[in-house]
């Protein structure tokens, strides 16, 4: 499906030219990278998906101040409400998520709330695992949700990744694939073709012998992997060329989360044909937004450097006129319990909710505020699948078709502009 | 030896099917007759690279002289049963494994230097197929003695008896902790076992029923793995008749296995599956030479019997097969190592094998690696040119292990450019169109300005563009 446009342009353009011309005038390459993307159609989408391991608390993240529940059942833990980022009457930013608060204000953050699914899983491992293959009912299921989108958007004439992980953990197994191999990233060096110090006459001439057509013998897998080949320098050489021109011109504060937003925005620019980005805030392992104890200083920073780094993505990509191709989505394995744990922390919960970020949102709260009263096992309940936000973002921002992904239909969300 | 070099060899021969030849290549009887040379067909340096890249994981300079002078059938001989003690190579390797780090990061690492080394490389090629076919994933497992145990139950068994493997697979913790088997109750029986074994191992879909999978459950019912270890609990065990693919009594595990094996449609996956590995993945094979294939695995299940008729077949040199596979990420980096004559840092290159794709005892489902052109996108591609520079440029994580001056050195050459001639020949057998190797060739010679004229650099610099070349990625 993605052998349209894109690759038109490549060849039009011609991959020799590219090759040749990039890195001599990466503002030709640039600028003309960017009067492509003001001809974007619907199939140029990206997704982002960031996971906050651990067991995000989504009642400290957007906090139901007027609902009394929340003050009794959290002694220590309760958040001031004057320094609350309001929303209404009833909700409000964590103090420290002022920048979140603004997306909001501008429409282009949303919440998603009480998401979750039936007889929650409470263990970190068994919930994470429910949220990367999307299929709670089959815990011995092999492949993960953006594998299986990457492997049902597979076709022989692509050679452009899909779908790809950066962070320096193990690659999540939201991203298993049967059959596509789904890359894992730790910086855009790794998307760059590196050369051994020499002339550069020499290596354009090494390149011109991977270029130079092969005569057609039978084997088409020949010219596959030629293509392949040309298109791995021609992206290398976009990313090298976008780098140089926007080094450094987007102000992202100083967290490792943000230097990853920063590199997932300079492949947007670069083009490369990635639909969906898959990202992790937390750690890895069991995580740091699972906090069973003196919760309140840990969650602040992780809640501050999320809210700072998303901002400046957002506003990044925004500069660019790139915001309404990119979506940006969170999820964590579970939401925390209403009542804290006398040790100043929380217990796994259940339902918790989802942030949208992205230029064609509709904004707002969408679906109901969670009682605090009627609990599944001490949380607030789930309302909405988690797998009606897949779908969604599946059928209505990426043009997958969802069925492929989760097995069935599930009904969408009213949540973008599209 | 004689040195050859600057020639192109075998590119005319090899490229274009003889008219006659290509009329053959559907007929079975001639398919699959042991190939002689004769005119048409030479033995060439470009066949004994295709020998070596399929039966192993690419050749020395000196294993491809030498099979030059042997011809096909004696260094198929030599690839099937090596001379070599193979017994204490791999029993002191097996050693090492054991009393390594106890991670599958560890075993991978072993694995990977068994692979170098071995004087049998054609017996790891095969644990390597067999690795993905009955693929088992040590995150699920969790435990590296059962992973390592697993392994080398297909390495025993790589090259023997499928029923032997197959039994032997029916029952290893790994496997059953793998798949979700490990309980197998009377009352509530498992079908995480049945099911994989008759869609992935054996039948195939479309040969089996849903009914046959829960019947066969049923016959598994009793074993268990406790643990780490199998056990079984006959009061466990569902002694009722049970109707499995048309036949019926109080099977036990066994028996399901038997009547498996009995069912055509197995033999026929399994020659299929290693059709692909052996001699060509780029087109479906013809049923009609799958057929006397299968018939006859069917009736002894001799794997050593089945790779040999492949091998030694005209089919397998024949334009049909060569370069008719793309290069697994392990087939890839060990065709840069193998003929470099260089042992690496074997941890390292585990974990490069995984960013491109190939994370040995971490197969991504039950079903193993895809492969084919899954395999290649511009990332992985990307990172394929990345992980050759890495073991080419002397320095680095895999430091100065392999030397690309050196070997051509070794091996009679003393200029940059005849080097460059010989590494055309070693890793690509010379066979490149003409327009392409002269457009390489021109970079085998430092500038005249040039302020450092090593030829050690420079030969790197020219090995690295052999390697990341379209058709080194062709096994």
């Amino acid at each position: 499906m993605d052998y349209t446009r894109r690759d038109f342009l490549k060849t039009t353009l011609g991959s020799s030219t590219l090759l040749s011309f990039a890195s001599a005038t990466p503002h030709f390459l640039v600028s003309s990278l960017m009067g492509a993307a003001a001809r974007r159609d619907e199939h140029d989408t990206v997704l982002v998906v960031i996971q906050l391991s651990g067991g995000n608390d989504g009642l400290n993240t957007v906090v139901p101040y007027g609902d009394d529940e929340y003050g009794r059942n959290r002694p220590t833990l309760r958040l001031p409400t004057k320094e609350l980022h309001k929303i209404n009457s009833m909700m409000g930013f964590h103090p420290r998520m002022g920048a979140f608060a603004r997306l909001y204000k501008q429409g282009y953050l949303s919440v998603v709330q009480g998401v979750g699914y039936p007889n929650s899983d409470r263990s970190h491992e068994g919930a994470m695992r429910i949220w990367h293959t999307a299929d709670p009912d089959s815990p011995g299921r092999q492949t993960g949700w953006i594998g299986r989108a990457a492997d049902s958007v597979w076709n022989p004439n692509t050679t452009n990744a899909p779908a790809i992980f950066i962070g320096p953990i193990a690659q999540p197994f939201a991203l298993n694939a049967e059959n596509v191999v789904v890359p894992s990233i730790r910086s855009l060096q790794d998307l760059t073709t590196s050369q051994i110090p020499g002339y550069p006459k020499d290596q354009s001439q090494r390149k011109r012998a991977s270029e130079l057509p092969r005569a057609d013998k039978g084997n088409s897998w020949l010219d596959f992997l030629q293509r392949s080949t040309l298109n791995a320098y021609t992206n290398s050489q976009r990313i090298e060329a976008v780098t140089k021109a926007s080094a450094n011109t987007a102000e992202y504060p100083s967290f490792q989360l943000a230097a990853t937003f920063r590199t997932i925005a300079q492949l947007i620019r670069a083009d490369i044909g990635i639909r969906i980005f898959f990202m992790e805030f937390g750690g890895g392992g069991i995580g740091g937004f699972d906090n069973h104890a003196n919760q309140l200083g840990n969650h602040c920073a992780l809640l501050h450097q999320l809210s700072e780094s998303v901002a400046a993505f957002v506003d990044d990509l925004r500069r660019d006129k790139l915001l309404d191709r990119v979506l940006l989505m969170t999820f964590s394995e579970f939401g925390r319990t209403v009542k804290e744990n006398g040790r100043r922390g929380t217990g796994h919960g259940a339902a918790a909710p989802v942030f949208l970020a992205g230029g064609k949102l509709k904004g707002g709260l969408i679906g109901p505020r969670p009682s605090l009263t009627d609990l599944d096992n001490g949380a607030p309940k789930f309302h909405t699948d988690f797998r009606r936000v897949y779908a969604t973002v599946l059928d209505h921002w990426l043009g997958f078709d969802s069925r492929a992904v989760l097995g069935r239909q599930f009904e969408s969300l009213n949540v973008l502009n599209v | 030896m004689v040195l050859q070099i600057d020639k192109p060899q075998g590119h005319n021969e090899s490229k274009k099917a003889h008219p006659a030849i290509a009329e053959k290549l559907t007929d079975p009887v001639w398919a699959w007759r042991e190939y002689q040379t004769d005119a048409q067909r030479p033995w060439n340096l470009a066949q004994a690279g295709h020998l070596y890249r399929r039966a192993a994981f690419g050749a020395t300079w000196d294993q491809l002289q030498q099979a030059l002078s042997d011809g096909p059938q004696r260094t198929i001989d030599k690839l099937m049963r090596p001379q070599a003690d193979i017994g204490a190579f791999n029993s002191a390797y097996d050693e090492y494994e054991s009393s390594g780090t106890g991670s599958a990061e560890g075993l991978r690492a072993w694995w990977l230097r068994r692979m170098i080394l071995t004087p049998h490389p054609l017996l790891e090629k095969m644990t390597l197929f067999w690795h993905s076919h009955f693929a088992t994933n040590s995150s699920k497992v969790k435990n590296a003695r059962l992973m390592r145990q697993y392994v080398q139950l297909l390495r025993s068994h790589s090259l023997n008896s499928f029923q032997s493997l197959l039994k032997g697979i029916s029952r290893d913790p790994a496997v059953l902790i793998y798949l979700g088997a490990e309980t197998n109750r009377k009352a509530l029986p498992n079908e995480n076992f049945a099911r994989p074994l008759m869609e992935v191992f054996t039948l195939g879909s479309g040969h089996y029923t849903e009914k046959d999978v829960q019947e066969a459950a049923k016959a598994f019912t009793g074993l268990f793995v406790l643990r780490g270890r199998l056990r079984y609990i006959p009061r466990e065990h569902d002694g009722n008749l049970k109707h499995i693919l048309g036949q019926k009594g109080d099977f036990t595990d066994d028996d399901v296995l038997r009547i498996v094996l009995e069912q055509p449609a197995t033999a026929w996956t399994l020659v299929r599956k290693l059709y692909c590995w052996l001699i060509c993945e780029t087109d479906e094979p013809n049923a009609k030479l799958i057929a006397p294939l299968a018939k006859s695995f069917a009736k002894d299940y001799d794997i050593l019997k089945l790779v040999e008729t492949m091998l030694r077949s005209n089919l397998f040199f024949s334009p049909a097969a060569y370069r008719r596979r793309i290069k697994c990420p392990v087939e890839f980096a060990l065709g840069i190592v193998k003929p470099l004559e260089g042992v690496i840092s074997t941890t390292q290159l585990a974990q490069d094998l995984a960013g491109i794709g190939q994370n040995l005892y971490y197969p991504p489902t039950v079903k193993g690696w895809t492969g084919g052109r899954h395999w290649i996108n511009s990332a992985t591609m990307v990172e394929r040119h990345n992980l050759a520079l890495a073991l080419l440029q002397g320095s680095g994580p895999y430091g100065n292990k392999l030397n690309p001056w050196a070997v051509a050195k070794k091996h009679g050459c003393s200029t940059s450019e005849s080097a460059a001639g010989f590494l055309l020949d070693l890793f690509l057998q010379g066979d490149l169109e003409p327009d392409i190797r002269g457009a390489l060739l021109k970079t085998a010679v430092a500038p005249a300005d040039a302020s450092d004229t090593i030829p050690a650099d420079t030969v790197r610099r020219f090995a690295h563009a052999v390697v990341t070349l379209p058709e080194f990625n062709l096994a």
